[in-house]
């Protein structure tokens, strides 16, 4: 009897599984992890839509979604629509955290992706247990190098190169241009990780400012304190360079202060890429005039080329899914962003895990094809995005042109003392449509 | 009910020399008798009437206990260990004790945790209404009484036992320091069959390298004239140590004063206290709202606290400024007002207890202890330069920020009344703020990492623990037309040292009463349901608070 009992209770079991197996083979595979379904997969966005930030960066998620928004009309990702889910943190650390959580806890999103900010992401990345958790944390828009640490950051991917290999590449660009070489140089820069992580910069490139670097608390920049060093700064002879590593609120501040003393012309401005973004200087009141000559890093091609096919074909999508937002520098890294999620996802395969996700960038993001003007240098070992600038000079339209004529990269990492090297990189084509066919 | 394990305790110690030098007395006065009579009370949320027995009486050793049980009780009881109370005695002061509830020591038993004493009475009557029995004991002795409330309660259980013979499972819950009584009494004696331990309290030496380091902050950066601990001859009445003491009082009340009236006369750039004499001018340019921020995150003082949610700020041009640099000062201060008004209390209490300094902070690596936090508050600490600024002056080679050497025998016997290891041998619950300024969420987490160390060592059983949080809104903080903070009636969920609301409270009741008769916790999902719409409570085993900077 007991015999003939298991084995009835075996038979019941194996048509179940064979008939499981035969209805399940028939449908996508189904992934563990949340957020993901046969005919979805939910991403999340934390950052600042409104606010001094939101200012600035508010248009990111929008670009994001309006590329997503494009590939869902395409077929979306192994026929999976794209969701992004976006909570409002306004650059500030302790409603990041929350917000992060939110979208983790209560939005069940599968992964993150673009996250802004470095006080506001090393909070929520453990306030919301993204390790713990294994959500994929892609692509994050700061240069602080710490996140490249995949003890601490063992999910997260991020995107700009760091401000200390900002800094060793303006230190060589400072030191190959004629006319700067030989003026003495000087920083203003925000007094925390950003600040810091540039000042190791320069000493890692060998190059000494003459004079200490004013540092003010981010946010902390008045009127007077920028008068009171320019004025200071006014009695150095020649035309010093000044180089101003900060964000772009504080450049305008600086530069205001400037037009203000009427020493626009004293000096030969050297803006960082956070800094630099043209459009928000003039937004933020800064003169046509005053920009106009405004030494510039960047990594991707100015948002202003129309040649450029990467900007053409983000622009073409912006209009259709982006309606009634102008195309700028924000947008552009929106929409890159997005593409290298989607190929992401797609070089994870159909049976998507956050594991499989993780891997995949590890395997083959450093192919991604991108907008980007330099390397990408995802591997199993680094999560770094980029890794090199080029330098431009603005003029009066905002528009960010290749200094002297010629556009050239360099590359360089956050570390060693080893020269930025003159990159020969070519990127990728920009996919067919603006849609990654990749596996 | 397990039996009942007396080998460790205090009272099996006293209990058995009663019995040698008073061999003669009878057998009853070992269990001190009870007074029963028979009540009526109305269930607070049904209003139907329930009859019970309702028994007081004080044990051998002077605990006074309560115990109701209805008259369909279905054999489990609820045995309630309430949280700290001040054996120490403070003269009536404006805002700390305006009442003189703290002139005396207050060893009346509470039977049921509520928000208020009317809270208190409700949740004992619904209970009673279900037909569990309720019972609570409070030891003669107060302040950091751990050894002697397990006493009282296992006086009061076996008490239970005599009298009632159905009873059949215990469960056991306290708040604060009551919950590391009920918790302390779950894992050493094996008579409680389900622990819910609210906002529980840390160990004795996180609690009070919490409150030291609190008062060595405030010594240093706001007043030196601070005794701040070794007082002199630690005897609540003795004239020396106690002027000390009262002394301490009124220098942490009027170091509060001043920082929160110069916040309010300069939120952006508020000046030091005139009794901050040691800090030199160059940190005195530093808005002293950095140093109130910095002293938190050293200590783990919670950034957010019932007013101040370390996010918003008033419409205007300070909006931004205001959440990102002057929100997390703000609920820095309020939560570290109360946490001083208690530390400064209960650290004299632990000195007086253990006859001498139970904190040490000679080996302390302050600016170690920043870690990120120094890159995620910069603007609010007025960046990297102030930061260093101050955490140089913190230094141990400083001269004006000498510090502390603890007395090792008096550590020791802090650290050994009788306080709990997360050896968890039965369903065990924990619920607690997020933002708890007294009993800081990292404790929490420490009781989980000593539970797993526990489980790995095979010393406890895996799956009997469920961490239940209760957290503030995503933002919360009200203006007034002015532009300050309006502080909220009732605290902020998820914020200071706040009771549950009666509901939270009886599901929890409802979750531990099957957790004890079947010997398992609820599953995640069933808590999550349980709470399904209450927003402030969530539940997520990997949610990690930050560890006390003391315990990393």
């Amino acid at each position: 009897m007991i015999r003939n009992t298991r084995m009835k209770r075996f038979s019941i079991v194996s048509v179940v599984a064979t008939v499981g197996a035969l209805v399940f083979s028939t449908l996508p595979a189904q992934a563990a992890d949340p957020g993901v379904s046969a005919k979805e997969i939910v991403l999340g966005y934390s950052g600042p839509l409104t606010g001094s930030a939101g200012q600035v960066y508010g248009k990111l998620p929008g670009a994001m979604k309006a590329y997503f928004d494009h590939i869902n009309a395409n077929g979306g990702v192994y026929g999976r629509k794209i969701k992004l889910v976006v909570r409002d943190d306004k650059y500030l650390p302790t409603l990041a955290a929350t917000q992060t959580t939110n979208l983790v806890l209560n939005d069940k999103v599968f992964a993150l992706v673009g996250a802004l900010g470095t006080a506001t992401h090393s909070k929520a990345y453990a306030a919301a247990s993204l390790a713990k958790k294994n959500v994929p944390d892609l692509f994050v828009n700061t240069g602080f190098s710490g996140f490249a640490d995949k003890a601490k950051y063992p999910t997260t991917f991020t995107i700009l190169p760091s401000y200390a290999m900002e800094a060793k590449i303006m230190a060589k660009f400072i030191k190959d241009t004629p006319t700067l070489a030989p003026q003495a140089s000087f920083l203003i820069a925000q007094d925390d990780e950003f600040g810091v992580d540039g000042v190791n910069g320069f000493k890692l490139a060998g190059h000494t400012f003459a004079a200490p670097a004013t540092l003010y608390p981010q946010g902390g920049l008045s009127a007077a304190l920028a008068e009171g060093a320019l004025t200071k700064l006014s009695a150095v002879p020649g035309k010093p360079v000044l180089v101003l590593f900060g964000t772009t609120d504080s450049t305008a501040t600086i530069l205001k202060a400037a037009e203000k003393l009427s020493l626009v012309s004293k000096f030969n401005w050297i803006a960082g890429s956070v800094g630099g973004d043209a459009n928000t200087l003039l937004a933020l009141g800064v003169k046509p005039a005053t920009i106009n000559g405004i030494l510039a890093a960047s990594f991707f091609p100015d948002a202003k080329d129309a040649t450029d096919s990467y900007v053409s074909a983000f622009t073409s999508i912006n209009t259709k899914y982006n309606k009634g937002v102008s195309f700028d520098n924000v947008v552009l890294q929106g929409m890159n962003s997005a593409m290298l999620t989607v190929q992401s996802l797609r070089a994870a395969g159909k049976n998507l895990t956050r594991t499989g996700l993780i891997k995949a960038i590890e395997s083959k993001g450093a192919g991604f094809a991108s907008a980007g003007l330099v390397p990408l240098n995802f591997s199993g070992s680094s999560r770094v995005g980029y890794n090199g600038y080029w330098f431009g000079q603005l003029n009066e339209k905002g528009e960010l042109k290749p200094f002297g004529g010629k556009l050239t990269t360099y590359t360089t990492d956050s570390s060693s003392t080893s020269a930025p090297t003159a990159s020969s990189y070519e990127r990728k084509p920009v996919p067919k449509n603006g849609v990654p066919t990749n596996s | 009910m397990k039996n009942i394990k007396l080998k460790k305790g205090l009272a099996a110690v006293i209990s058995t020399a009663l019995i040698a030098t008073f061999a003669v007395v009878s057998s009853s006065t070992a269990q001190a008798a009870s007074t029963c009579t028979d009540e009526i009370g109305l269930d607070g949320k049904s209003a139907s009437v329930i009859k019970y027995k309702k028994c007081v009486g004080t044990d051998y050793q002077g605990a006074n206990y309560e115990i109701r049980v209805p008259s369909k009780f279905n054999g489990t009881l609820f045995l309630y260990s309430h949280g700290i109370r001040n054996q120490v005695l403070l003269p009536i002061i404006p805002g700390v004790n305006p009442d003189g509830s703290y002139s005396k020591v207050r060893n009346m038993p509470d039977v049921a945790p509520g928000r208020t004493v009317a809270d208190q009475e409700r949740n004992a009557m619904d209970l009673l209404g279900q037909g569990f029995a309720v019972a609570g004991a409070s030891p003669r002795t107060q302040g950091w009484a751990v050894p002697e409330a397990i006493d009282a309660n296992l006086n009061l259980l076996e008490t239970v036992k005599t009298q009632f013979p159905n009873m059949k499972k215990v469960v056991s819950w306290g708040d604060s320091l009551g919950g590391h009584i009920s918790q302390s009494l779950s894992e050493q004696f094996g008579v409680i069959d389900t622990a819910v331990n609210l906002h529980m309290a840390g160990t004795a030496k996180a609690q009070f390298d919490y409150a030291g380091d609190v008062f060595w902050l405030t010594k240093v950066l706001f007043d030196p004239t601070m005794k701040g601990s070794g007082y002199t001859n630690r005897f609540p009445n003795d004239p020396d140590g106690y002027k000390e003491f009262l002394g301490d009082v009124t220098k942490s009340l009027t170091v509060l004063n001043a920082l929160a009236t110069a916040i309010a006369k300069n939120p952006v750039a508020p000046e030091w206290p005139a009794t901050a004499t040691n800090i030199p001018a160059s940190l005195k340019a530093v808005p002293v709202r950095s140093a109130i921020l910095l002293l938190g995150l050293l200590t783990g003082i919670p950034t957010q606290s019932q007013t101040y949610d370390a996010s918003s700020g008033p419409a205007g041009p300070l909006e931004t400024t205001f959440g990102v640099a002057i929100s997390p000062a703000l609920a820095v201060l309020e939560n570290y007002a109360t946490a001083l008004a208690l530390g400064v209390v209960s650290y004299y209490d632990a000195e007086t207890r253990c006859s001498g300094v139970v904190f040490d902070n000679t080996k302390t690596d302050y600016a170690a202890r920043l870690g990120d936090n120094g890159d995620i508050f910069a603007a609010a600490l007025s960046g990297k330069t102030a930061t260093n600024g101050l955490l140089s002056f913190l230094s141990p080679l400083n001269p004006a920020a000498p510090r502390v050497k603890g007395d090792a025998k008096a550590i020791e016997c802090i650290n050994n009344q009788s306080q709990y290891a997360g050896k968890i041998t039965v369903p065990t619950i924990t619920v607690s703020q997020t933002a708890d300024n007294i009993t800081p969420a990292g404790y929490i987490q420490k009781f989980k990492n000593e539970y797993a160390k526990q489980v790995a060592s095979k010393a406890a059983k895996p799956g009997l623990l469920l961490n239940i949080w209760n957290k503030p809104p995503d933002t919360y903080t009200k203006f007034s037309a002015t532009g300050g903070g309006v502080t909220p009636a009732v605290p902020t969920a998820g914020t200071t040292h706040f009771m549950y609301t009666n509901a939270q409270l009886m599901t929890l009741a409802k979750m531990a009463a099957t957790a004890a008769k079947t010997g398992k916790l609820p599953s995640v999902k069933t808590a999550r349901a349980a709470f399904k719409s209450d927003a402030s409570i969530f539940i997520d085993p990997d949610y990690t608070p930050a560890l006390l900077p003391q315990d990393k």
